[in-house]
């Protein structure tokens, strides 16, 4: 992974925690705290991503794949590219859903609380703010520099409700792979940049089995 | 007063019995101890004090235009007066909180907006956050008869797939955890299609999924269940706004600024209050440093106030008993006129003389006092005769007022007066100014001359005549009208002035013509004659289209057959979409929701609000938002055969108080009338009473010039106020056209008329001073009336005249 495209995912891994229930890096551990610091940069950046979703209602896992655009501040552009075109962009607490041949449809985050908290955690991680993400997240970090799982727990009952845990896998600094685990036990994993380039072997791909290109890739 | 026989009282023989009647018995106790004057006049303060308690407990002060105003002529004003008061768009407060980042000022206004919506004085709060629980849930199967889906739509396999399809494209997107937990009972999101139809037809900027302004402040707009011009009930519902947003957590650091017409009312009437308690405070040490001089003792200022406060007191109980309320306007009037009965006491202090008790210079001056009391009285009646309840009101106050101050005056207050006081005829420098007002040139051709140019210059004055806008007389202070333009501007509030009424025998008839009418509506929103309307058909579709859209949706079997078919190739899994199936079964055998059964639902107060009855038939009540092409709307009224028509709220309501301002106008002259048959009968002449009524019509007609020559608009307080000056002119009058020879007595009248004058110039002139317009016109008018009936009385009077012939 270049150095570009490392610091491209790891602002990247900053939007993507808004948009799944991450927030507070409680910089507990030496490791969690550097691997925050060298999260929150300015600039704006794009990466390629694959998502897999596993929810209880499909009897198959979804797959997108596309581009996750930051643009600055907490602004977030999340294009799908395959297997439809759908772009979503997310800021100033709303999100607006725009498809091929529709209207853009907005909604506001906050209409959800636990979105609320997210979008809250998100701009205390960009600006560095460890106190307010230890707010709403309890956050474990394992491994090393080299190789490293960030695991955020939601400390808020309101969270707790919707989402279990989150899991972010990286390797020097940039994320590789982020895991939403919701409360009702669906799963979204989302590759990034490299990992994501790499795509999958599979159409209908195991969760063990993505979870594994998440820890290895 | 040689021969108190010969005055005035003679004529009134009923009253002059009564009199005797009495005094006979109440004369007869002489109280001569001091302690029992100090008894007397403690139980005096005392009973004045329980009537009061017992009048501010029974009298309810109100505020509804009905108690006021005329009785309704045409339609538009019977439905502003009846339903509308001052229109939905008058009941709405704006809202916004600053002072904090964009994510705590949202937290608050998603707190207060909870708060508000528990709280019954509140229909309805909006933050911008559509609330998806807009329908209660048991109401959830009647979406697919409220939302215009099946109108163009078919719930068919290629529908179905469509909408599928974008649920699984949903279920992949950020708002997944949103839309999961609806999509088995609504795959076709019907619940946020009615979300978005429900949701304010103009919208500022969301931030955080609230309204934000320009300005970084967020958003609310609050309904009031009280009207806006309901200054009580304002004042209620927004403490309780400003409690409740003072105990969110972190509010204290944030400010919450209100606006809207409910706001201004609250604040105009305080800000009136305000000043006219601070000049109150100025005038009465003004008074209090008046009557010190002009007496040379502390008494008068002790009981002066007394006779004034039963008048009042008793007017007020008088009102509770008659009528059980008052509308606040009303009793202001009132009071004002009731303003004649300080002079009564002020007569007795200047006319008491050595060698006579109290009671003996009351019973003297008495005669006299009655004839203006009691002409007054008579010429109030007329306002009782007017058949408007609020000018009944205002001559049951006034009438009561007047006999219970003068009967206290008569009765009482000779009572409680020390033995020990100075005559007044003695004052340094009086003598000098009898005779210097005794030498004045008197040509018998000032009055015609004054009489012309007046007449000349109040009926070709190029200003306005007449003031119709009552708001324009209590002005809401700039800052706060820019601050509602700004907030209205960006939250896209209702036009206070305009409402779009639709006529029907039903309820139901009334959401079928709004429906009707609706792509009209939308034209003119296209030709931008208004920016935005909201019909009663957005909240609740008539009968009919709900059970045409009824009619369209498919059987059980259909639909699970087409549902079959929709889910082929997608993941899925099967039965899913069960409760969907099963409450569209329902929604098949629904009966229609009518608006009784919607009004339980959290928008009901919405709907009721739009949707009354009146007169045996129902009304509706659209309002616009932005109104340009006024003119454009009011087309809508043919094209429907007036059933749907432009009411014009400024209009209909300035065309009323047109209709009280004439009734007053009647009255007043039927009083005028009545005021001169009354004093030239006690008068015994017409002679004399031509001396008493010139220099008062001369008078007024001179305030008329003043104020017509400096381009002042009359308004009812104008009226009222000339009214008051003509009443203390008509005593000026009276007592300069006594016939005596007594040089002292002459001149405790000029010290009386003088210390009225001068407390009367004090009280109304220090008023005109004021910035508020309703005090100002008050003040004014009321200090150059007393200006011009003292100088024409005292130029005009027959006994200086002869003097000076002499």
């Amino acid at each position: 992974m270049s150095v570009e495209t490392g610091r491209t995912a790891r602002r990247i891994a900053c939007g993507l925690l808004a948009l799944l229930p991450l927030g507070a890096f409680a910089a507990r551990t030496d490791l969690a705290q550097t691997i925050l610091k060298s999260m929150a940069r300015p600039g704006s950046a794009q990466v390629a991503f694959v998502e897999v979703s596993y929810r209880g209602m499909l009897d198959r896992p979804l797959i997108t794949s596309g581009t996750m655009k930051w643009l600055g501040g907490d602004k977030l552009e999340r294009d799908v590219e395959k297997p439809y075109q759908v772009v979503a962009k997310i800021g100033d607490g709303q999100m607006s859903v725009e498809r091929a041949g529709h209207p853009a449809q907005t909604t506001p985050i906050a209409r959800a609380p636990q979105m609320g908290a997210i979008l809250a955690g998100f701009r205390a991680l960009l600006g560095g703010d460890a106190e307010t993400l230890s707010r709403d997240f309890e956050v474990q970090a394992s491994g090393d520099t080299a190789r490293w799982v960030l695991t955020l727990t939601p400390r808020s009952g309101e969270l707790q409700h919707r989402v279990q845990s989150i899991v972010i896998d990286g390797r020097e600094g940039a994320p590789r792979c982020m895991t939403l685990n919701e409360a009702d036990g669906d799963t979204t994993i989302t590759l990034l940049g490299k990992t994501a380039e790499k795509g999958l072997r599979s159409t209908v791909p195991q969760q063990a089995a993505v979870m594994a290109l998440c820890r290895n890739g | 007063m040689r021969n108190p026989g010969s005055g005035p009282g003679r004529a009134l023989p009923s009253l002059a019995t009564l009199s005797a009647l009495l005094r006979r018995s109440f004369d007869a106790t002489v109280f001569v101890s001091r302690g029992a004057k100090i008894l007397l006049f403690v139980t005096w303060l005392v009973a004045i004090a329980a009537i009061g308690v017992g009048v501010a407990r029974h009298l309810r002060i109100s505020s509804d235009l009905r108690s006021f105003m005329p009785p309704p002529q045409t339609a538009d004003q019977k439905l502003l007066l009846d339903e509308i008061g001052e229109g939905p768009g008058s009941r709405l407060l704006l809202l916004a909180v600053s002072g904090g980042s964009s994510q705590r000022l949202a937290q608050l206004s998603q707190g207060l907006k909870t708060a508000l919506q528990n709280d019954p004085r509140f229909l309805r709060v909006s933050n911008g956050n559509a609330d998806l629980s807009a329908l209660a849930s048991s109401l959830l199967p009647y979406r697919y008869l409220l939302s215009p889906t099946l109108d163009t739509q078919r719930l068919d396999a290629d529908y179905l797939r469509d909408q599928l399809a974008q649920r699984l494209e949903d279920l992949s997107s950020p708002a997944a955890t949103l839309l999961k937990p609806l999509l088995p009972r609504d795959p076709t999101l019907e619940i946020l299609k009615l979300a978005q139809r429900w949701a304010p037809t103009k919208q500022p900027q969301l931030r955080e999924g609230v309204w934000f302004s320009s300005q970084g402040e967020a958003l609310l707009v609050a309904e009031t269940r009280a009207p806006g011009f309901d200054p009580g009930a304002q004042r209620e519902t927004i403490e309780a706004l400003q409690q409740d947003f003072a105990a969110l957590p972190g509010a204290q650091d944030a400010k919450l600024l209100i606006s809207g017409p409910g706001y201004f009312s609250v604040e105009v009437s305080a800000r009136t209050k305000a000043e006219a308690d601070r000049f109150g405070f100025i005038t009465t040490l003004g008074f209090v440093i008046l009557l010190l001089i002009a007496y040379r003792s502390a008494v008068p200022l002790v009981v002066t106030a007394l006779p004034l406060l039963s008048g009042a007191v008793c007017g007020f109980a008088a009102l509770a008993l008659i009528f059980g309320q008052a509308h606040g306007i009303t009793l202001a009037f009132g009071f004002t006129l009731l303003g004649v009965a300080q002079e009564y006491p002020i007569r007795v202090f200047s006319h008491r003389r050595a060698g006579q008790t109290a009671l003996q210079s009351v019973r003297g001056l008495w005669p006299l006092l009655a004839t203006a009391i009691v002409s007054t009285c008579i010429a109030y009646l007329a306002f009782f005769a007017s058949g408007v309840t609020g000018l009944q009101q205002l001559a049951v106050f006034t009438i009561t007022g007047l006999v219970i101050a003068g009967a206290c005056t008569r009765y009482l207050l000779p009572r409680v007066l020390p033995e020990g006081f100075r005559d007044a005829s003695s004052t340094p420098g009086l003598a000098q100014a009898w005779r210097f007002l005794s030498a004045l040139p008197r040509p018998r051709w000032l009055p015609w001359v004054v009489l012309i140019t007046g007449i000349l210059i109040v009926a070709f004055a190029p200003a306005k005549f007449w003031e119709n806008d009552l708001s324009a007389l209590a002005p809401v202070p700039r800052n706060l009208l820019m601050t509602q333009a700004r907030l209205g501007a960006e939250l896209g509030a209702p036009d206070v002035r305009y409402l779009l009424v639709l006529r029907a025998p039903s309820a139901d008839g009334v959401l079928a013509l709004s429906e009707k009418i609706a792509p009209r509506v939308e034209a003119l929103v296209t030709h931008r004659a208004v920016d935005a309307v909201e019909l009663p058909s957005r909240y609740l579709p008539s009968l009919e289209t709900q059970r045409a859209r009824q009619a369209k949706l498919p059987d059980a079997a259909t639909l699970q057959a087409s549902l079959a078919q929709a889910e082929r190739d997608l993941p899925f899994r099967p039965g899913l979409f069960a409760p969907f199936v099963a409450d569209v079964e329902r929604a098949r055998t629904l009966p229609p929701l009518t608006p009784a059964v919607f009004e339980r639902s959290p928008l009901g107060a919405r709907l009721q609000a739009m949707l009354v009855p009146h007169d045996g038939q129902w009304i509706g009540l659209g309002t616009l938002i932005g109104v340009n092409d006024p003119q454009a709307i009011a087309a809508l009224s043919q094209s429907t055969h007036g059933a749907v028509h432009l009411l014009d709220l400024k209009a209909s309501s300035e065309s009323l108080l047109i209709a009280y301002r004439q009734r007053i106008l009647i009255a007043l002259g039927i009083a005028a009338l009545l005021l001169c048959i009354t004093v030239t009968i006690a008068l015994r002449g017409p002679r004399r009473a031509l001396h008493v009524l010139a220099p008062m019509t001369l008078a007024t007609l001179m305030v008329l010039v003043v104020l017509r020559a400096a381009g002042i608009p009359l308004s009812l307080f104008h009226l009222v106020s000339l009214t008051l000056a003509a009443g203390l002119g008509l005593h000026y009058a009276l007592f300069f056209e006594r016939r005596t020879d007594d040089p002292a007595e002459e001149r405790r009248t000029l010290h009386a008329t003088l210390v009225c004058v001068i407390s009367a110039l004090l009280v109304f002139g220090v008023l005109a001073l004021s910035s508020v317009p309703v005090l100002r016109a008050i003040g004014l008018t009321v200090a150059l009336g007393v200006a011009f009936h003292f100088t024409l009385s005292v130029l005009m009077a027959p006994a200086a005249h002869l003097r000076h012939e002499d």
